[in-house]
């Protein structure tokens, strides 16, 4: 039976969708960004996981910090007590912003966390401060000493701030989609 | 088709709300955009929404005109009625809109480039940087206005960190700072001490650079923001003092106006390629925008004119086929609507004027089967008659003929109709007519009956001949009857019926005086034979009185035989048998002539054997005459199943019968035999008349004679009574 007009033209239209799509992933393209350097402590009511966020800023997101726009990070750290023969319980979890922004009148780097405001003098200081972190993560239940506890954390792009203008340009865009896998590390019982 | 219709003004529909959908949204969501970051969670969940509900509409909406478009080159390439005119104009269309809307792109397109190139490329950078060097140097230098007074206050403080020394140092170094500059003192990023007002942000952007500075080891600076300017020192004993002003708000507006458009200007030139790209996006959609609204306005006004002429021409194809109940379901107030409104009344009206032309034509049909019927009726009966007609228009063409003229005539009528009758006609025929049809003429009532003698084949026979002029109501002529009746057989049985009565009289008037002449003759001769015995004259007059009495007699008996013929005895028998019969006593009695029988096949019929066998005799006794010593006679007896007619011939290879006698050949009294009487034929003619057939004569091939006898064989009234029916003279007497 010959196919109706409405199924070729579904065909043709999504055929040339798919031929008008970028070229996937499988080409080489820049350093995935991740997390390394997961460790830290666990005790009493808190962990303090230390991580360091790799290939978080292409060179045009630094340059693009440099003229003023602002780049932010959210953070989520999840600390989990870890079974071999059982699912791991869930001990907390902390979302964690990061932001940095170039002030040209004063120039220096406004790095904003949520404990308050830091200001950097280059932008490197600023790289650093953004992509090395500790954060504190409230638990719940008794840590047990000798125990596996491990940390998970992943980082994405939050915004981007533009100025007015730009932001009604590029409503419907993002400039750049910064996301790393969740990464985990084990912490250290006392 | 009124699916399809259907179908295709929801497409309409569907396109156009999708149309109107896509531009409302889109306006919706930029006007969205343009409130600015400040929209609400709830808000941000709608707008997405919303861009995608929008990007599924615009994706619809190719998608409809791109499936349009397609069906169109489909139907074009199935030559379908009204494709090749439909792809047209939406070709037309969509190039109509393409060319300016391909001017404009690539017009706003290079417009937008050059704008931002000259945007990011020109003084307005340089000015930028310009302006916002001068904002920082105004503020630094009101920073280091600031100075002295931080100078004083640390100097003050040199020596003590006590608390309560704090007043007495502010109060000291309030003279020398500029009207609206307040003092703070901090110790370990804490205020512990302060003079003057500072606005909240001011003071916690103050505290935010008072920790910065903490960890340099610097002992003295300034701090400028984009609204205050600031100076501070480090004493000894760790107390950072600082001199702080707020700007005036218009000049800090000023200057906030000023760091803004500078980060837009190198975001801008940052994000160059970017921008550009989303305006070309935007101009390439708006491009789509308007050549699919153009190809939908194409292929909309093409079916527009397409759809109702594809409807007429299937329309005048059904209309062509026969079908007229056909009407057309397409409703529009301009030419279209009129013009396929037309279409179906004017098919109603063909409708019903078919309907009446069948109506006329069923009742022409049963007129024409009416008038057949009775054509044919009085076809038969014409054909049933004993009579010729020949019917003759006003033109002289022959309208009708029987089959009894075509036999009378010897003409053959299947041609005959629809001729001039002077072509079918025989000269002498022809001129017979003619001159009645004169006299008719001149007649009362235009009817002339004429007996008339013509030349048929080789003999003359007796008709007579009616000959009518038909006249309308209204007198005018329509053209002629001619009625051909032949005489010759009621000729013949008149003439044996004058002939048995004047046989049946000289019968009685002669046979009573002849018994007293026989008598007295030979009284006569008993008393004076011996009285004249030696007179021999007396002897040979008496002999022969009597021997001519005799044959007198004899006559007289003849006469007496033919003048009282029996009554017919008619009975169920078999022909063939009885012929058979007569044939075997000839060939004994007449061994020199070679006798032939043949018989096909007639069943068993009803007649008088007595009469059938004497007939036969008298035939057969003719050809023996005929033959003489030598010769042969060939008797058939056939049965003409579809005419239901018996017919005998007797064939004989004698010298046949001359011209001049055929005429009266089955008349009494007429023989050319030496010693005959003339009565054979005569008898047999009146047996063939009284069984209700005829009898004829014809040559025979390649020489002799062929007397044909035929009588029907289930004459009517024999089936009924077993008898026929006793023949009546003009007199009403039974002969």
């Amino acid at each position: 039976m010959p196919l109706g007009v409405e199924v070729r033209v579904l065909i043709a239209f999504f055929t040339l969708t798919l031929l008008g799509l970028p070229p996937g992933s499988s080409l080489a393209g820049p350093p995935v960004p991740g997390i390394s350097e997961i460790s830290g402590t666990i005790r009493g009511g808190e962990a303090r996981v230390r991580f360091t966020l790799r290939n978080a800023f292409t060179p045009e997101m630094v340059e693009a910090l440099k003229s003023g726009i602002e780049i932010s990070f959210k953070i989520t750290v999840e600390v989990e007590r870890v079974y071999r023969r059982w699912f791991n319980r869930p001990m907390g979890q902390v979302r964690y912003t990061r932001s940095v922004r170039y002030d040209a009148l004063s120039r220096v780097y406004r790095l904003h966390r949520d404990d308050g405001d830091e200001l950097l003098a280059d932008v490197l200081a600023a790289l650093d401060r953004m992509t090395r972190f500790e954060v504190v993560v409230p638990v719940t239940g008794g840590v047990e000493k000798g125990k596996p506890y491990r940390a998970r954390v992943r980082a994405r792009l939050d915004k981007v701030g533009l100025s007015e203008p730009l932001r009604s340009i590029f409503f419907f865009s993002s400039l750049w989609d910064v996301e790393t896998d969740w990464a985990r590390g084990n912490l250290q019982a006392p | 088709m009124g699916a399809e219709h259907a179908k295709l003004r929801r497409e309409r529909w569907a396109i156009g709300v999708v149309a109107v959908l896509v531009a409302a949204l889109t306006f919706f969501e930029a006007h969205l955009a343009a409130v600015g970051g400040a929209v609400t969670f709830s808000s941000n969940i709608v707008i997405f929404a919303l861009i995608n509900l929008n990007v599924i509409f615009v994706v619809l909406l190719i998608f409809l005109v791109t499936r349009n478009v397609f069906k169109i080159l489909l139907d074009r390439r199935r030559n379908l009625l009204g494709a090749k005119l439909r792809s047209r104009l939406v070709l037309i269309f969509i190039c109509f809109s393409l060319i300016p809307t391909m001017l404009l792109f690539i017009a706003a397109t290079n417009i937008t480039t050059t704008s931002i190139k000259s945007w990011i490329g020109g003084r307005v950078g340089q000015a930028l940087t310009g302006a916002i060097d001068i904002a920082r140097e105004r503020l630094e230098e009101e920073a280091r206005a600031l100075s002295p007074a931080a100078e004083s206050a640390a100097a003050g403080l040199l020596g003590t960190v006590d608390p309560a020394s704090f007043p007495r140092v502010l109060e000291s170094s309030r003279s020398l700072a500029p009207a609206g500059t307040a003092l703070l003192f901090f110790e370990k990023d804490a205020e512990v001490a302060r003079d003057g007002e500072v606005p909240p942000a001011v003071r916690a952007e103050v505290l935010t650079r008072i920790k910065a500075v903490n960890g340099d080891g610097d002992a003295k600076g300034t701090l400028i923001g984009d609204e205050f300017a600031a100076a501070w020192r480090r004493t000894p004993g760790g107390v950072i003092v600082v001199a702080v002003r707020s700007l005036p708000p218009a000049e800090a507006a000023r200057i906030r106006e000023i760091t803004k458009a500078y980060d837009e200007y190198h975001q801008v030139r940052l994000l160059d390629d970017p921008i550009r790209a989303s305006y070309v996006g935007i101009l390439i959609l708006i491009t789509l925008l308007i050549v699919f609204a153009a190809s939908w306005m194409g292929i909309y006004l093409a079916r527009q004119i397409t759809v109702p002429v594809q409807l007429l021409a299937e329309g005048t194809e059904e209309v062509a086929r026969g079908n007229l109940d056909v009407s057309l379901d397409y409703r529009s107030r301009d030419e279209f609507g009129t013009l396929v409104a037309s279409f179906n009344r004017m098919t109603a009206d063909l409708k019903a004027m078919k309907g009446n032309l069948e109506e006329t034509n069923a009742s022409l049909t049963r007129t024409y089967d009416e008038l057949r019927r009775r054509t044919a009726f009085i076809e038969t009966i014409l054909d049933s008659i004993s009579t010729g007609v020949i019917v003759i228009d006003r033109h002289g063409r022959i309208a009708m003929i029987n089959k009894v003229a075509e036999r009378l005539l010897r003409i053959h009528t299947d041609g005959a109709v629809g001729r001039m009758y002077r072509e079918v006609l025989r000269e002498e025929h022809y001129e017979a007519i003619r001159s009645l049809y004169r006299e008719a003429g001149e007649a009362a009532g235009g009817q002339v009956e004429r007996q008339v003698e013509l030349v048929v084949g080789e003999t003359r026979i007796a008709f007579r001949v009616s000959l009518t002029a038909l006249r309308d109501d209204a007198g005018e002529y329509m053209g002629l009857v001619a009625a051909f009746d032949d005489l010759s057989q009621t000729m013949r049985l008149q003439r044996v019926l004058a002939w048995r009565e004047v046989a049946r009289r000289i019968a009685h008037d002669i046979r009573n005086p002849l018994t007293p002449i026989q008598l007295s003759t030979e009284r006569m001769q008993r008393k004076y034979a011996a009285v004249h015995a030696e007179d021999p004259v007396f002897a040979e007059c008496t002999e022969a009185i009597l021997s001519e009495v005799n044959t007198l007699k004899h006559l007289v008996d003849e006469f007496t035989r033919f003048a009282r013929m029996p009554v017919l005895r008619v009975e169920e028998g078999d022909l063939p048998v009885e012929i058979r019969t007569v044939v075997e006593t000839y060939r004994t009695s007449h061994p020199g002539i070679h006798w032939e029988f043949r018989q096909e096949g007639p069943p068993r019929l009803w007649f008088d054997p007595v009469q059938i066998r004497r007939a036969v005799t008298n035939l057969l006794d003719n050809a023996a005459a005929a033959l003489g010593e030598r010769g042969s006679v060939t008797v058939t007896c056939t049965h003409d199943e579809s005419a239901g007619r018996a017919r005998i011939d007797v064939a004989d290879d004698g010298p046949g019968i001359p011209l001049g006698d055929r005429g009266r050949l089955f008349e009494p009294y007429f023989s050319r035999r030496e010693g005959g009487t003339g009565l054979g034929l005569a008898i047999v003619s009146a047996i063939a008349n009284d069984h209700g057939g005829t009898v004829r004569m014809r040559d025979n091939t390649p020489r002799g004679t062929v007397f044909e006898m035929e009588f029907p064989a289930h004459p009517p009234a024999m089936e009924k009574t077993g008898s026929m029916a006793p023949v009546i003279d003009d007199g009403g007497r039974e002969i």
